[in-house]
């Protein structure tokens, strides 16, 4: 335990960031190597040289399609390749002499191919299913998404935090009850239900308030709501983007106004702020000045854990509202086998796992000064 | 035949005042509300300035809104609670109508509850935490959601009106209510909530995926929970090198992205593979483990008695480990020793991998929990007494420090079925490893979503009972811990 | 319209019999179309001939107005050497670039693309084709009988995997070298080739209209026309995202030998769920739908689209594979399909969209249909029979693909033969996965997607060994018969050997085939020229929209 304090302060937290980064590589690293082991199991293997290649290859075809795309190496060592630490394979077809190889990209001439070509050669390899090398793939996708979980937050956390805030200052009131029960009854509904809801809802043309709205002559266009986030992808609208958002924001909602009502009611109950009262503080001074603060460490660390855990809610919504993000390429990815692909998709999902964690961490230690490194 | 009303012949009597109550519960919600923005407070204490310095609390609008929201919702309650009354005195199905009849098929439930209830109640003070339970308005709602569900799961044949894949292709998209053409002698002649889109009885289907959800999510639950606690206590009992290990591991699965493993796990290829026989290899020895563990600790002063536990807990043990491992129909098995007669049931690849799957996601998260309350009770004074007396660490960490972990757990035990049949769900809506024809909740969910514009019962249905029972077992959780904190 | 085809000179006697037959009423007006075009008349031809109106495909086209862009909703595959193609869709964003020699029309006849006309002689063992002059590819070069020749040399190559042309090219294999018989492609002069069959054969024409057999420059057969963009077609790829979007736009740099009139096609993909499709159509994002399915027909339509049906040989089959126990019984495939009543199929499957059919793979709207007496269902002598087989125990796993109407009308067999007694559970296995195996499924679904002739389909799926024969079916009886079919030209004297090979086929419980079914396709008002086709196909040259 190191106390936090001047200049030892800004060695601590470097050190604690150097090993947390440490963990972080040593678990990025195990855990696509689960990744590339599940994908690279011979059944996967096979549905793989088949999609590929062609469904109705015998046995043996299968076998020479694998040998001749680079699978027939033991998996360490291929995984080796994939990370880049051992060379890339080649192969040279014997009748024709033409040689391939990992590295060697379509009409390169062999001799100029680099050895290693892999993660820390800075090449994510290439993707099957859409024939076209993994970066051109992950980035856009993931700025999509990027969209999406940025304005799922604007949403959620303001909201969440008033929802508790207001429900945790006058614990056991009236209000406490109906809003917790609100938080509790969105945690129940899973973002299959929710979606599906507002869609009919607000997205139909023929049933929810769309029809009617419209017979009233009240707004442009078929629905209120667009049930589909496809036009989002080049220009984000209220109309197009706004039910995946509430969608997301929904389920994630509750469950941080939980903690911030907790946390705010512990607050409440606290030694200083009962002694604000008796010192006839106003209820509103008490609440925004002296009790918010406080009451915000906890739920900030949760926001921050959210985040990951949001990942399959956009799973969810991406393919519910067809909005192509980094949800819906690992649902693609994953249902075609697509190898590289899905490696670059777990390290992104890991990093960003890890690093909210150890945000999450730092700015745990950073809000409360009663903390000390661990 | 036209299809029977929802109300039945109380409905001309019972349907304006339901109307009325509900219109109520809203007007006075939003003048509630308008109120509130205008800066009126419902009534506080007062002191009265008088000698007698008595209390009294001076009503303020807002408090007679709130009063009107309160008598509007127990008015709907009673409207409905008369429904399922009469329904379960008429015998014609017309005069019933939907909402009776289906409280009718629901009579063995209802009977359950209230004997449950009118004996926890009567008891409630020497029930202990389940007794304070029924203090709490909060758990016992929650609790009567859970319960609703769990004897709709039990009674499952008697509630439902037909088989969960009885197809009548007539019945097809047909309305809540609709009666079934040239009916035999015998059947119940209506679907109760409709037909879904293969002529099957939504309502039916909804009972029977009842007793699927709550044969899945429990079990993976308690699993995960013996997992977690096995690893758990000596992790943070001992510390060192075996507790770096075991957190860095359940880092490990933590940090994988649910969705991601699911859909690296839950897949025809892998099942293939046998590596769901190999993942319940190793996780199903926990069990085994803890039950060993427990008795062990706990009489081994006393020989025979833990003579004849073990054995009993091994050989039952045992008996299910291999029956669950070994697949007698699976040549490829890892465990082809184990011999046939021997092999009591099998689990077809599809539902053990998504049982392990649910196990092994949730079993890190039991883990850190368990970790992180034995790493606080551990200082406690009584395990430093039962230290000196000489007793051993697994008789503390067993008989000592768990029974006093038991608040928490069993709180997070309750969030996380609930949690666990929204991952079941999940499972179904991407089609993943559930049994196509299965009347499982999310995959009824999914298949209904499809036509959900035009027909919405057969997904509602589902639903509806899923969000019930996840709000159900929140709430118990909620209820539980307010009364746990209580102690 | 400039492109009104030239017919060969001489018109086939079978044509005019043809003609005959279809006057009397021995024929359908749909069924002459195919056959006498099939011959090489053209098509005002063909109505000449009965005396029609030349109502043409061509002539119900309206001409659109110049440029525009239309979004069509349609799975976006990743694109492969065009022989390999398994999926119209593919040949249907192609075919703005690479082009067709023949295409077949949603009347039933055939016009000429790159084909100006062709001709069969009496037996139809030669045909001569004669290519459309003044046809250039984009890099320049002119299209010549080389280029075709080429072309037809790949699809006759067996032994490239996956190559699905080589089966249509029938008797122009030779079995031996896997390659085009000797002397079976014969260049005649720049802009004319002549196909020798061995034996006669009556599908060349509806082969080469089928969607593998774009025609690729001489030089890149077997490859990847994304890869090199080299065609005849007057659009060029813009963008091409597997599972989001393809975008055709105009080859500014290519003058193309006819009009084309929209200025960009994008295809949009909204994957395989109707509900999104719906979504989709609600929220504007595209104006054409590739084919509407069950119950959204209704539902397109109640949202103002304009609909176009078309009633095809396209349909389910539900099979069990002949090399897997116990079907290998024939008893046991006779008990289930004594068990199904195909009526329960159509309504439950396709919401009636359809008409029943008989548990052969042979349709009444082909020309060589026989009609059979109705099949009869009887659960209890269903049942009766499989205990008499002594599989009463059997537990039968039915497989489908996770999708609509295949995974709805296979939940309605498995009821069916549950209601008989059968013990039966049902597999569901999702799009990416179900296609690797289809063939070997001891008991599964697929769809089948229209062809011209009966006869191709019994080729392709029933014959013994052939790669899509899916239900292991293998009766040297049935082999012999079909290759006798093959060689007979007048429907009428194919029906006789017809009325036993769909015997032979219900007989032997091949397969269970419920019903044929209506395919649908929606549009905006506004789109032109966008109506449904029996195989899905979508020429893009045609498509415009109005101002």
């Amino acid at each position: 335990m190191v106390p936090l304090g001047g200049q030892q302060t800004g060695n601590a937290m470097g050190q604690f960031i150097l090993k947390r980064i440490g963990t972080m590589l040593l678990t990025a690293l195990c855990l696509t190597f689960v990744v590339f082991f599940l994908t690279n199991l011979f059944p996967n293997l096979e549905k793989l040289a088949k999609t590929q290649g062609n469904a109705r290859m015998t046995d043996a075809e299968v076998l020479r399609w694998l040998d001749n795309n680079g699978f027939g190496d033991p998996m360490l060592l291929r995984y080796g390749q994939w990370l880049g630490v051992a060379p890339g394979w080649i192969i040279k077809d014997e009748e024709s002499g033409e040689i391939i190889g990992r590295c060697i990209d379509f009409g390169m001439d062999p001799a100029d191919a680099p050895r290693f070509c892999g993660l820390l050669q800075g090449d994510w390899g290439y993707s099957t299913v859409s024939d076209d090398e993994v970066t051109n793939i992950v980035w856009g996708r993931l700025l999509l998404t990027g969209k999406l979980m940025g304005w799922v937050l604007i949403v959620m956390v303001p909201s969440a935090l008033i929802i508790g805030v207001l429900a945790g200052m006058r614990e056991g009131s009236r209000m406490d009850r109906s809003l917790s029960t609100a938080s509790i009854a969105t945690t129940a509904t899973p973002e299959y239900v929710s979606g599906v809801i507002f869609i009919v809802l607000l997205a139909s043309s023929t049933a929810g308030i769309s029809p009617w709205l419209a017979a009233n002559g009240w707004f442009e266009g078929r629905t209120l709501f667009l049930g589909s986030a496809r036009s989002a992808m080049d220009d984000i609208t209220f109309w197009n983007f706004t039910l995946p958002v509430m969608t997301l924001a929904l389920y994630g909602m509750g469950y941080i106004a939980r903690m911030t009502r907790a946390s705010m009611a512990e607050v409440m109950t606290a030694q200083y702020i009962r002694t604000a009262r008796l010192k006839g503080v106003s209820f509103r001074n008490i609440v925004l000045k002296h009790a918010l603060r406080n009451a915000l460490i906890a739920p900030f660390t949760v926001i921050m854990l959210q985040i990951p855990w949001l990942l399959t809610g956009v799973v969810i919504v991406e393919t519910l509202f067809n909005y192509n993000g980094f949800g819906w390429t690992l649902v693609q990815a994953a249902s075609n086998n697509d190898i590289e692909l899905l490696m670059a998709v777990s390290i992104v999902a890991v990093v960003v796992v890890l690093t909210t964690q150890m945000i999450s961490d730092i700015g745990y230690v950073y809000l409360n000064p009663r903390i000390r490194i661990s | 035949m036209d299809p029977m009303s929802w109300t039945g012949t109380l409905g001309p009597i019972l349907n304006p005042l339901i109307v009325a109550s509900i219109a109520v519960f809203f007007l006075a919600f939003l003048t509630q509300a308008v109120m509130i923005f205008a800066g009126m407070r419902p009534g506080e204490v007062v002191i009265t300035p008088d000698q007698n310095h008595g209390i009294s609390i001076p009503r303020s609008p807002v408090d007679y809104t709130l009063m009107a929201m309160k008598y509007a919702i127990l008015v709907f309650l009673a409207c409905i609670v008369l429904f399922f009354i009469a329904g379960v005195f008429q015998s014609d199905l017309t005069d019933q109508g939907v909402v009776g009849a289906v409280g009718a098929r629901f009579l063995p439930v209802w009977i359950a509850l209230i004997i449950t209830f009118t004996v926890s109640i009567r008891f409630k003070r020497v029930l202990g935490l389940y007794g304070k339970l029924f203090d709490s308005p909060i758990g016992m709602v929650g609790f009567f959601l859970v319960m609703f569900w769990v004897f709709t799961a039990i009674f499952a044949g008697l509630v439902a009106t037909h088989g969960p894949i009885d197809v009548i292709s007539q019945m097809r998209n047909e309305v809540p209510g609709a009666f079934i053409p040239n009916s035999n002698e015998g059947d119940f002649p209506a679907y109760l909530l409709g037909g879904d889109n293969l002529g099957r009885d939504v309502f039916s289907r909804m009972v029977h995926g009842a007793r699927e959800v709550l044969q899945i999510a429990p079990a993976a639950t308690l699993f995960a929970f013996m997992i977690g606690i096995t690893l758990g206590l000596p992790a943070g009992y001992f510390g060192g090198k075996m507790d770096t290990v075991i957190t860095f591991i359940a880092n490990l699965v933590l940090a994988f992205p649910v969705i991601l493993l699911f859909y690296l796990l839950v897949t025809p290829e892998i099942v293939l593979a046998g590596v769901p026989q190999y993942m319940s290899m190793v996780l199903f020895i926990f069990p085994i483990i803890f039950f060993v563990v427990l008795f062990n600790s706990r009489y081994h002063t006393q020989p025979t008695k833990r003579a004849i536990l073990l054995a009993v807990v091994l050989v039952t043990g045992a008996l299910c480990y291999f029956s669950l491992i070994s697949d007698r129909g699976d040549s490829d098995s890892p465990l082809r020793f184990w011999p046939e007669v021997l092999d009591i049931f099998d689990i077809p690849g599809n539902l053990l991998i998504v049982f392990v799957s649910v196990v092994f996601v949730n079993s890190p998260t039991v883990f850190r929990i368990v970790r992180g309350i034995v790493l606080d009770i551990k200082t406690r004074d009584y395990v430093a007494a039962g230290q000196t007396r000489g007793e051993g660490p697994w008789y503390i960490m067993l008989w000592e420090i768990l029974p006093n972990a038991r608040g928490p757990l069993i709180v997070d035990f309750c969030l996380r079925i609930g949690y666990t049949t929204i991952l079941l769900g999940t499972l179904g809506f991407f089609g993943l490893g559930v049994d196509p024809e299965s009347a499982n909740w999310g995959s009824t969910i999914n298949e209904g979503r499809r036509l959900l514009t035009i027909y919405p019962h057969p997904p509602l249905a589902p639903a509806l009972a899923l969000m019930t029972l996840v709000l159900g077992l929140n709430l118990l959780a909620d209820g539980l811990r307010e009364e746990s904190l209580k102690d | 319209m400039t492109q009104a085809v030239e017919t060969s000179q001489r018109v086939h006697p079978a044509a005019r019999m043809y003609a005959r037959e279809f006057k009397t009423g021995q024929l359908s007006r749909r069924e002459f179309l195919v056959r006498s075009t099939a011959l090489g008349l053209s098509t005002a031809a063909a109505y000449a001939l009965i005396g029609g109106a030349p109502a043409s495909a061509m002539a119900h086209r309206r001409t659109p107005p110049m440029g525009g862009t239309l979004r069509i909703q349609m799975e976006v595959r990743a694109l492969k050497d065009p022989r390999s193609y398994d999926w119209s869709q593919m040949g249907n964003i192609t075919r703005g670039f690479v082009e067709y020699l023949v295409e077949y029309n949603a009347d039933g006849s055939f016009t000429g693309v790159l084909l100006e006309s062709w001709g069969a002689n009496e037996d139809a063992t030669q045909y001569t084709l004669r290519l459309r002059p003044g046809v250039t590819w984009n890099n320049g070069d002119p299209f010549t009988a080389a280029d075709v020749a080429a072309n037809f040399e790949g699809w006759c190559e067996a032994e490239v995997e996956g190559n699905s042309m080589a089966t249509r090219m029938g008797s122009l294999v030779d079995p031996d070298t896997k390659r085009a018989v000797e002397g079976g492609i014969v260049v005649v002069d720049d802009l004319t080739l002549q196909i020798n069959y061995p034996k006669p054969d009556i599908t060349l024409i509806p082969g080469i209209a089928d969607y593998p057999a774009a025609i690729q420059h001489r030089d890149l057969i077997g490859t990847n026309p994304l890869d090199h963009g080299v065609g005849t077609g007057a659009y060029r790829v813009a963008s091409y995202e597997v599972g989001v979007k393809a975008v055709l736009e105009k080859n500014p740099d290519h003058s193309y030998w006819r009009e084309a009139y929209l200025d960009r096609i994008e295809f949009v993909d909204l994957g395989q769920d109707p509900v999104a499709w719906l979504a989709g159509a609600e929220a504007g994002e595209f104006d054409m739908n590739y084919e509407t399915v069950g119950e959204f027909v209704d539902l397109f339509a109640a949202i103002g689209w304009e609909q176009s049906e078309v009633t095809t040989a396209a349909t389910v089959v539900i099979r069990p594979n002949q090399n897997n126990a116990p079907y290998d019984n024939v008893v046991v495939r006779k008990a289930i399909a004594l068990a199904v009543d195909p009526q329960v199929c159509l309504d439950l499957g396709i919401n009636g969209q359809g008409i029943l059919a008989e548990n052969h793979h042979v349709c009444p709207i082909h020309p060589e249909y026989a009609e059979l007496p109705p099949i009869t269902v009887d659960k209890a002598a269903a049942f009766a029979l499989l205990e008499e087989s002594g599989h009463a125990d059997h537990e039968f796993e039915i497989i489908s693909i996770d999708d609509d109407f295949r995974r709805k009308t296979t939940d309605a067999v498995a009821a069916q033969l549950r209601d008989a007694g059968f013990r039966v559970t049902r597999t569901v296995i999702p799009g990416s996965t179900f296609w690797n195996d289809w063939t070997n499924y001891p008991f599964s679904s697929t769809n089948w997607n229209h062809r011209e002739l009966g006869v191709q389909i019994l080729n392709l799926a029933y014959r013994s060994g052939e790669a899509w024969n899916e239900s292991g079916f293998a009766n040297a009886e049935f082999d012999a018969l079909l290759d006798q079919a093959n060689g007979i030209q007048d429907a009428d004297a194919r029906r006789k050997v017809m009325v036993q090979l769909q015997t032979i086929m219900q007989d032997e419980g091949v397969t269970l085939l419920p019903y044929w079914r209506s395919l649908y396709r929606h549009h905006t008002p506004n789109v032109i020229n966008a109506e449904m086709h029996p195989k899905f196909e979508i020429n893009v040259h045609y498509l415009g929209v109005a101002a």
